[in-house]
């Protein structure tokens, strides 16, 4: 997209996030266009939709597009376009399904949307033994009537999670054996999980610093507005450090996701993921302290994006396991992997 | 010479030249032996046309853009051959005097810097100015051909060793505040200027105090306009933010490597190595961003703070954690490497206080990032 195709675009995603979420999100996102904006351009139609999520705090099923097209699916194919992915378990990066023997055991979370779904993609992982392919992993497109869905509505109900859970013969009989392109549309063949995780987890991070911006700018309004002493609490360094380390761990989660874009790796992916996360919570501790009272209450929007951020660093790996998963891996390989280079 | 050209280029020539410019222990040992091998190397880098890219022609430059010179000192650093701390003051000082300095002066006095000719200092800070720049007292009067200063600075990086300074006076006022400071060029061997070197927790006495007796300077060593030293302070600061600090950066993801290859099975926690290696790669991301604004053109400003902020987080959690895994090393150790990292570990704790402390970088965030206005 050149610059005024995204000026445009970006307006009209600004005015559906203002006014819808949910399905009704999902139904005006059909309506403009995004899942052809995202077939054209990934990284405009990915930072602008889910930044522009994270900071209305609104939901929608295009973590699921953004999934499924990872995974190797072609979302205009016919009955594709219209697929839930199921995420792993909360603050799990491992698949959600698994095939014990001659059962498949499905344990995970899915949007608001799922049970709408015409089908749910489960990826699985099975011992290597197993038929699956190499590493075990498989995908297959099940009937969301044969999952266990219920919502979680948990700290964040506007989130609309809902949590999945099955229990099923190894091939139910609801599955459908195409599984779109997945490698080369075989049945059978081997889903690309890591490119999901990494294209999930760059979405969710831009949810994330979405949310921060918000809620930095909620605690800047209130901080110019808020009287104390006879003057602004503004002008107190107390609040304006807060606010200034607030836009600084913005910052650094923003300049590491754009650099997973411009130097894709499951590395890079998951250090984004796992900055925006903690920066997420260190702007949503110094916004509520700054908003004080009023931030406290349900009069006020903050507590909102306090919820929704705790949820989000959680999806596809939270900060913290992220952290240690990289720390093991530098630690084995006592090296740094080169990467950003000028 | 594009960005990837000069990059092969010169690696393969610091492949090829590694064992001449490589310092011995002596060469580290103290800092006039490191400042006599930077010196070394500037010059060996300059008549090699590697010290000449990414500055203009009319100051001995070979033109190209920042890039070039960001790489080279990234090479130089990553590689150990020397010192970000004192190789970086180039990239502080060269740029001022390009776009302030007569450009005679410019293309005289530049050439000298970058071929490790000389050395030059930052006369700014005060005994009674330190946050507050624009309090500086350190008086220059005019006379019928020039300026006579007097006065005092303090924290003068490599004062002892300069030749020339970048001095900022007080020629209006008392009260004018930053509309009466102005930036004079000065030959560090005038008469009337002591430079007195201060012992460091480090070990290195890296700056000075620096005493003006009636110091005469020329006319035309005035840097600008009279009146305009706040300007070229301003227009400084982010060059001190950006290209040195990327420099650092590339240092301080050696460090870690070495680090990494050193340290015990046990002694650190996985979540320790992340969380450092993210705060180490989230500035990297940062800086490399601005490198790009720069070279396209862009003027840096306010926004180079947070730079900063990343940079001297990062550089003390490098060091945080080296301490706590290379614990024996660092605090017992009487080997030349272990005084070299426990120097180090201790020279991280002035990553937040010098250029501009973190919480004068957090006042700069508050008021122009954040417009929340003046803060009294």
């Amino acid at each position: 997209m050149d610059a005024e195709e995204l000026e445009l675009f970006a307006k009209s995603l600004e005015h559906a996030t203002a006014r819808h979420t949910g399905a009704a999100l999902d139904a005006a996102l059909a309506e403009l266009g995004w899942g052809d904006a995202f077939a054209a351009d990934p990284r405009a139609a990915v930072a602008t939709l889910f930044e522009l999520q994270g900071a209305t705090a609104t939901t929608s099923g295009a973590l699921d597009v953004v999934l499924a097209v990872a995974l190797g699916l072609d979302p205009t194919a016919d009955g594709d376009g219209d697929l839930g992915v199921v995420l792993p378990a909360l603050g799990a990066s491992e698949p959600p399904g698994r095939v014990e023997g001659d059962r498949l055991v499905v344990l995970g979370l899915g949007t608001a949307d799922l049970a709408r779904r015409s089908g749910v993609l489960v990826v699985t992982a099975a011992a290597a033994s197993a038929v699956g392919g190499a590493g075990g992993l498989g995908a297959l497109v099940l009937d969301p009537a044969d999952l266990d869905l219920r919502t979680a509505e948990g700290i964040d109900p506007r989130l609309g999670l809902i949590t999945v859970a099955a229990d099923l013969a190894a091939s139910p009989a609801s599955s459908r054996t195409r599984v779109g392109g997945i490698a080369g549309g075989t049945p059978g063949g081997t889903p690309d999980w890591e490119a999901a995780l990494d294209a999930g987890r760059r979405a969710l991070a831009h949810e994330l610093v979405g949310a921060s911006r918000t809620m930095l700018e909620l605690a800047r309004q209130h901080a110019l507005e808020r009287i104390q002493f006879g003057r602004p609490i503004a002008q107190f360094q107390a609040v304006r450090h807060k606010l200034a380390e607030s836009l600084v761990a913005i910052e650094a989660a923003d300049g590491a996701l754009a650099a997973a874009w411009e130097d894709p790796s499951p590395t890079a992916s998951a250090i984004a993921k796992a900055i925006a996360g903690r920066s997420a919570r260190t702007v949503a501790r110094h916004a509520q302290q700054v908003l004080a009272g009023i931030g406290f209450t349900t009069e006020h929007p903050l507590h909102l994006y306090v919820r929704r951020v705790l949820v989000l660093d959680r999806l596809l790996g939270g900060a913290g396991a992220l952290t240690r998963e990289l720390g093991d891996d530098l630690l084995a390989s006592r090296s740094l992997p080169a990467m950003l280079p000028l | 010479m594009d960005l990837s050209e000069f990059r092969a280029a010169l690696d393969r020539w610091l492949d090829d030249n590694a064992a001449g410019l490589a310092p011995t222990d002596e060469d580290r040992a103290t800092l006039d032996a490191q400042m006599a091998h930077l010196s070394e190397v500037k010059r060996r880098a300059y008549d090699a046309g590697w010290m000449r890219w990414g500055w203009p022609e009319r100051v001995g430059g070979l033109g190209g853009t920042n890039l070039l010179r960001a790489y080279l000192g990234e090479a130089l650093t990553a590689r150990n051959l020397v010192e970000p701390g004192i190789y970086s003051m180039t990239e502080v000082l060269a740029p001022t005097m390009i776009d302030y300095a007569r450009p005679e002066l410019a293309a005289e006095m530049v050439p000298r810097l970058l071929r490790g000719d000389e050395t030059w200092c930052q006369g700014f800070s005060e005994p009674g100015t330190g946050s507050n720049l624009a309090s500086l007292a350190c008086r220059a009067t005019r006379t019928d051909d020039g300026w006579v200063v007097n006065g005092q600075k303090v924290w003068t990086s490599l004062a002892q060793y300069a030749e020339r300074c970048v001095l900022l006076t007080r020629t209006g006022t008392p009260e004018s505040a930053h509309r009466g400071i102005t930036a004079l060029f000065v030959d560090m061997d005038t008469p009337g200027i002591t430079v007195r070197p201060i012992e460091t927790m480090h070990g290195l006495a890296e700056f000075s105090e620096v005493f003006f007796d009636d110091a005469a300077v020329p006319l035309d060593r005035t840097l600008g306009e009279e009146g305009q030293g706040w300007a070229v302070a301003m227009d400084l600061l982010p060059y001190e933010r950006s290209t040195a600090l990327w420099h650092r950066g590339a240092y301080l993801y050696r460090r870690l490597e070495q680090f990494l290859a050193d340290v015990p099975p046990g002694a650190v926690t996985p979540a320790a190595v992340g969380e450092v290696f993210q705060q180490l790669y989230a500035f990297r991301a940062r800086s490399r961003a601005t490198q790009r604004r720069l070279a396209v053109g862009e003027k840096l400003g306010a926004e180079t703070s947070i730079d900063k902020i990343l940079l001297a987080t990062a550089e003390q959690a490098v060091f945080d954690l080296i301490t706590d895994g290379l614990a024996t090393d660092v605090l017992l150790g009487d080997d030349a490497r272990s005084a070299r990292l426990r120097s180090e570990a201790l020279y991280s704790r002035a990553a937040t206080i010098y250029g501009g402390s973190s919480e004068i970088q957090r006042n700069i965030v508050a008021r122009r990032l954040l417009d929340l206005g003046a803060d009294r």
